[in-house]
């Protein structure tokens, strides 16, 4: 019995000997020392080495977009990485394109900073910054979208351009154990930096919408970082066509409130499309945008008005409506916000009207 | 049929994390090819085949497309919506590509029964005989796919 109570004691201590053994050896591994990364050939931080890229970056406050909170499986967080990166791994080829295999970009999320790097960046991502705000407001604007109005408290105000979107941190809830982040274009006129508007469509089981709708508050507080995107009005004399449904009335909105401001006289036309009358909102601020844009049009369309709707207005898919209006389109440049699917037809229906391809510009998530 | 070393990394490629926060096989606790031999089964029980419930997805998925991301009604009989999220998914089975984060959503108008898949829940289904685990958020239970699609 003694024999075998030693043998049992042996054995266990072993076993604690080489658990100790691992622990130490991994810290001693995984402990690869502060690493340097060049940023654009002039900026120089340092972090601590063995962390993804896209969070070492975050923590010295570079934010790169990322709608899947770094789980490799929205393929947004690309970077060029000119030196340390090592092999393209597994989980990033799927993602990227031979072209950009051959420019070296990479998934942030999926590298490891292991050496020293030297990266490129768009410099507009230096402007990006984390925000915490204030819930100020949470208001129907469908049975199935939401306008968030949130107050800036930490910056108090962000710097903007009409078109862009932030990203918000959902935090652990029923439907999440770690934060959640999702992308949504900012509604609101860029000359209010002190508070923003989003637009936000429930989506069944979203993690992101369902928070929002169901368990947000006035009051509650929100982080968010951004500004991010490229989707903005260019600065040309051209007719402007604006094409949007849903939640991509967002973006299309602080365009309109900033031409609105700006007495922008350009002619500017907005194609906006519901399938019925309880899917169309602000129509009364639109409405009132056309007095107030030298030479603006608000053109809402039902797809499938209810006979309730008593809707006299432009009916059918907002394609048929903009190919009954746009007899000629190769002066204007477009701006498109919505389902990919929409904006996928509605560029169809431009080019054949004959727009450059150049002159559109689309964002297909609002 | 036994589960191969195969099988092993396409399963661990299902797991929560790995291509989709949840994952693909839910809180089910059987092996890969366990889960694929019970559909396939099921499915053949049905009189029907893979290819056969995958081509009627795709038709209602071509449907519903033409509502360009809002309802439409489709012979009278479903309302279905086809939108997208940002991103874009591999096949865990390791085919090339990345299938756009695409949903279609159908209700069958008189059962009042619903049913959601996505591009990617498509090809798993023709390619692979995979209606995701018990439990996984677009798992596609064989009998209640084929009925809303009215292929029973």
């Amino acid at each position: 019995m003694r024999e075998f109570l030693i043998a049992v004691a042996v054995i266990c201590a072993l076993n604690i000997g080489l658990a100790l053994l691992l622990m130490l050896a991994g810290a001693w591994i995984s402990d690869i020392g502060d690493r340097v990364i060049t940023i654009n050939g002039t900026r120089q931080i340092t972090v601590a080495g063995g962390r993804a890229l896209l969070t070492a970056l975050k923590e010295q406050q570079i934010f790169i977009p990322s709608a899947c909170g770094g789980r490799g499986s929205c393929g947004l967080c690309k970077v060029a990485v000119l030196e340390g990166g090592g092999p393209l791994l597994p989980t990033e080829t799927p993602w990227l394109t031979p072209e950009e295999q051959q420019d070296r970009i990479r998934l942030s999320c999926q590298l490891k900073v292991r050496r020293d790097l030297s990266i490129r960046i768009p410099e507009a991502l230096f402007n990006v910054r984390q925000y915490q705000t204030e819930v100020a407001g949470i208001d129907d604007l469908t049975h199935d979208i939401k306008q968030v109005t949130l107050k800036l408290i930490d910056p108090p105000a962000i710097a903007f351009t009409a078109g862009q979107y932030v990203q918000i941190e959902v935090p652990p809830y029923t439907l999440t154990d770690e934060p959640v982040y999702r992308a949504y274009s900012i509604a609101s006129d860029a000359a209010e930096p002190g508070r923003i508007e989003l637009e936000i469509r429930y989506v069944p089981d979203g993690i992101c919408t369902t928070y929002v709708h169901q368990h947000l508050k006035r009051g509650d507080r929100l982080t968010l970082n951004g500004p991010y995107g490229e989707f903005q009005l260019q600065p040309t004399d051209r007719e402007i066509i604006c094409i949007a449904g849903g939640s991509g009335m967002a973006p299309i909105r602080a365009i309109l409130l900033e031409m609105a401001r700006t007495r922008n006289p350009r002619p500017c036309r907005y194609f906006f499309g519901a399938r019925a009358k309880r899917d169309l909102f602000l129509v009364g601020e639109m409405r009132r945008l056309e007095g107030a844009i030298p030479h603006f049009q608000f053109i809402p369309a039902l797809s499938a008005p209810e006979p309730d709707d008593h809707w006299e207005g432009e009916t059918g898919l907002i394609t048929e409506v903009v190919g009954r209006h746009v007899a000629d389109a190769s002066q204007a440049e477009a701006y498109l916000c919505g389902s990919p699917l929409m904006i996928d037809a509605c560029i169809k229906v431009l080019r054949d009207k004959g727009m450059a391809e150049g002159h559109v510009f689309y964002d297909k998530f609002a | 049929m036994k589960q191969s070393r195969t099988d092993d990394i396409i399963e661990a490629r299902m797991r929560p994390g790995a291509i989709t926060r949840d994952g693909l096989l839910g809180a089910d606790r059987r092996k890969l090819r366990d889960i694929l031999d019970a559909d396939d089964a099921a499915v053949r029980r049905l009189g029907l085949s893979h290819a056969a419930i995958a081509a009627r997805m795709r038709d209602l998925r071509d449907a519903g497309a033409r509502g360009l991301g809002e309802p439409i009604r489709v012979d009278d009989t479903y309302e279905i919506r086809v939108d997208a999220v940002r991103g874009r998914l591999p096949c865990p089975f390791g085919h090339p590509g990345l299938f756009d984060k695409e949903f279609t959503d159908v209700l069958h108008v008189r059962s009042g029964e619903r049913i959601t898949f996505s591009r990617l829940n498509i090809h798993l289904v023709e390619a692979h005989g995979f209606y995701e685990g018990l439990g996984a958020p677009f798992r596609q239970d064989p009998e209640r796919l084929a009925r809303v699609l009215g292929l029973i």
